[in-house]
C-alpha cells in the first residue's frame, strides 16, 4: 500500500536528532530486505520490535505500526505478509515530509 | 559505538543526577539521553547488557534506564544482577518494556525493577517517572547523609570520652569492638590476667608545701602530660589518678601478648621523660624529684565500680594491691617489679641496672614473691 505524501510532525527541539534516524531507518530498510532474502524471522521480529519502539517515541507512528506489522509476521513466518511491509516502509521512508513545531 | 557519548553535554544544566541508558538501538538511547538532557541531567549510554553491568560498577549512576530485549543479556538478566549484589542493589533500575507486553513487567517485577516505562516513549511519562525516581532518590541520599553524619558524631563523643582513659589507637579499637560484638564496657565483670602498673612523684609534697596552688597544678599537669603519653605510647589503659599517683593497666581491655613488656617500656620512659623537668623544677626549687614506679601481674577483677551516680572502670585485686605497694618503696628513677614480671623483661634490662630486693608476703598468699629493683639511667 503506497500513498503519495506522508506527513510527520516532530517536536522542534528533537530536530537534531532527526537526520541520524532517518539515516539508520534506510539502513534498517537495507538489513530487513536481506533478513527476508534468507528468511531470517528472528532478525526480523528483532528489528520489527525495534521499530515499533523507537518510532512513535519520535513521532514517527507509521515506522511503529509498520514495525509491529513486521515482528508479528516474524512469529508466524509470514513471508508474503512481510514483504508487503517493507514495500510500505520504502515507500513511506522514500515520500515522508517532516515538520516541526 | 553509540553516537549519543560522543554529544557534549550541556553546560551548566547538569545538576550531578547521572543516569545511565541501557539499549541495543542507538535511536532510542539518544532520544531518552535527549530528553533527560533537557531536565538538565547528566546521560551516558550503554549498547548491551554487559557493557552497561560494567558501567554501572564503574560510573555508580542514581538511575539506570534498561531496555529489556537485547542480544546477549537480556534487562532482566542485567536487573537480577544489579539487584543481588549489595554494592548496586540500591540504584534504581526503570525498566523499558513495549507497551502490549505484561509478561515482561511480571518477570520485570520478579527480577527487581524498580519501575517501567513504555516503549514508544512518550516524554510526559519518562520525565514525570524519572523526576519522581529523582526525588525518592535525593531524600534517601539526604536520609543516608544524616544517618552517616549521625554515626560519624556518636563514634567522635565515644573517641572523645574514651581518650580520656585509652590511647587513641585503643580507643578505635573499642569504637570498632563495639560496632561489632558490642558491649565491652557494660558487660559484666570479669577475672582476667593483667599486669598493673602505679607510678608517682617521689619529693613533690614538699614542693607544694612552698608553692603557689596555681603554680602547683601546672606543675602537676606537666607531670601527668609526661606519664599519660608514655602510657598511651604504649597502648596502656589508664584507670586512676590521685594525687600525683598514676594506675595503668595492661593486657585490658584487649589482651597483649607482650603486656610485661610493654609495662617495663612504659615505667623506664615515664622516669626518663621525666627527669629533665625534674632537674628544671630542683634548679628552682632546690628540692629533688622523680618517679617511682611499680609493677606487678597476676590475676584481676576488671569492672565498672560504682554507684548509680559515679562510676569507675577499674582493675581491682592483688596485681594492683602489690603494685600500689611497690610504688610507695620504690625511691626516685626506680622501678619495682614482681618476679614474675621480671622473668619477661629481664632481656629489655641492663643486667648491672637490676638488683633482688627479697621477697614479700602478699595478703591472702602463702607463698612470698621475688621482688627485683631495676634502676633507670637518666640523664642529667
Amino acid at each position: 500500500m503506497t500513498q503519495s505524501a506522508y506527513t510527520v510532525t516532530v517536536a522542534k527541539d528533537l530536530a537534531d536528532l532527526i537526520p541520524s534516524f532517518m539515516n539508520n531507518r534506510r539502513k534498517e530498510l537495507e538489513t530487513l530486505r536481506a533478513a527476508l532474502a534468507k528468511s531470517d524471522f528472528e532478525e526480523l521480529r528483532r528489528l520489527g520490535h525495534r521499530m515499533k519502539g523507537a518510532g512513535s517515541s519520535y513521532g514517527f507512528d507509521l515506522v511503529s505500526t509498520i514495525g509491529k506489522a513486521i515482528e508479528d509476521g516474524a512469529k508466524t513466518s509470514d513471508a508474503a505478509a512481510i514483504a508487503s511491509n517493507l514495500d510500505t516502509y520504502e515507500d513511506y521512508l522514500a515520500k515522508v515530509e517532516i515538520v516541526y513545531e | 559505538m553509540s553516537e549519543v557519548s560522543a554529544r557534549p553535554r550541556p553546560l551548566g544544566l547538569s545538576s550531578g543526577f547521572r543516569v545511565l541508558i541501557v539499549d541495543d538501538d542507538p535511536d532510542m538511547s539518544e532520544f531518552l539521553a535527549h530528553m533527560l538532557r533537557a531536565e538538565g541531567m547528566d546521560a551516558t549510554t550503554a549498547t548491551d547488557g554487559e557493557e552497561g553491568i560494567a558501567k554501572v560498577y564503574a560510573e555508580a549512576p542514581d538511575l539506570v534506564l534498561l531496555d529489556v530485549m537485547m542480544p546477549g543479556v537480556t534487562g532482566f538478566e542485567v536487573c537480577s544482577r544489579l539487584k543481588s549484589d549489595e554494592a548496586t542493589a540500591m540504584v534504581p533500575i526503570v525498566l523499558v518494556t513495549a507497551l502490549d507486553d505484561s509478561a515482561s513487567r511480571v518477570r520485570g517485577i520478579e527480577a527487581g525493577a524498580d519501575d517501567f516505562l513504555s516503549k514508544p516513549v512518550r516524554r510526559e511519562e519518562l520525565i514525570a517517572r524519572v523526576k519522581t525516581l529523582r526525588r525518592l532518590h535525593e531524600t534517601r541520599r539526604e536520609l543516608e547523609r544524616r544517618r552517616l553524619a549521625a554515626e560519624v558524631e556518636s563514634r567522635e563523643a565515644i573517641r572523645r570520652a574514651f581518650s580520656r582513659y585509652v590511647s587513641p589507637r585503643l580507643a578505635d579499637r573499642i569504637i570498632e569492638d563495639a560496632g561489632s560484638e558490642g558491649e565491652l564496657f557494660s558487660r559484666r565483670a570479669q577475672r582476667i590476667e593483667v599486669v598493673a602498673l602505679f607510678a608517682d612523684l617521689r619529693g613533690f609534697t614538699r614542693i607544694t608545701e612552698r608553692t603557689e596552688v596555681v603554680e602547683v597544678v601546672a606543675m602537676l599537669n606537666e607531670y601527668f602530660s609526661i606519664l599519660t603519653d608514655a602510657a598511651y605510647h604504649h597502648d596502656a589503659t589508664i584507670f586512676n589518678m590521685a594525687g600525683d599517683s598514676l594506675l595503668v593497666g595492661f593486657n585490658v581491655p584487649f589482651p597483649q601478648e607482650d603486656a610485661a613488656e610493654r609495662a617495663c617500656l612504659t615505667a623506664q620512659e615515664m622516669v626518663a621523660r621525666f627527669a629533665p623537668v625534674a632537674t628544671r623544677w630542683e634548679q628552682r626549687y632546690g628540692i629533688a624529684t622523680g618517679v617511682g614506679v611499680g609493677i606487678c601481674m597476676g590475676e584481676a577483677i576488671l569492672a565498672n565500680v560504682g554507684s548509680p551516680h559515679y562510676t569507675s572502670y577499674t582493675i581491682i585485686g592483688n596485681p594492683v594491691n602489690t603494685a600500689a605497694r611497690l610504688m610507695q618503696t620504690a625511691p626516685a628513677n626506680e622501678v619495682l617489679m614482681c618476679g614474675s614480671v621480671y622473668h619477661k623483661v629481664r632481656a629489655l634490662l641492663p643486667e648491672s641496672s637490676v638488683e633482688p630486693r627479697g621477697e614479700v608476703t602478699l595478703r591472702g598468699k602463702e607463698e612470698p614473691i621475688a621482688i627485683y629493683a631495676a634502676r633507670v639511667a637518666v640523664s642529667e
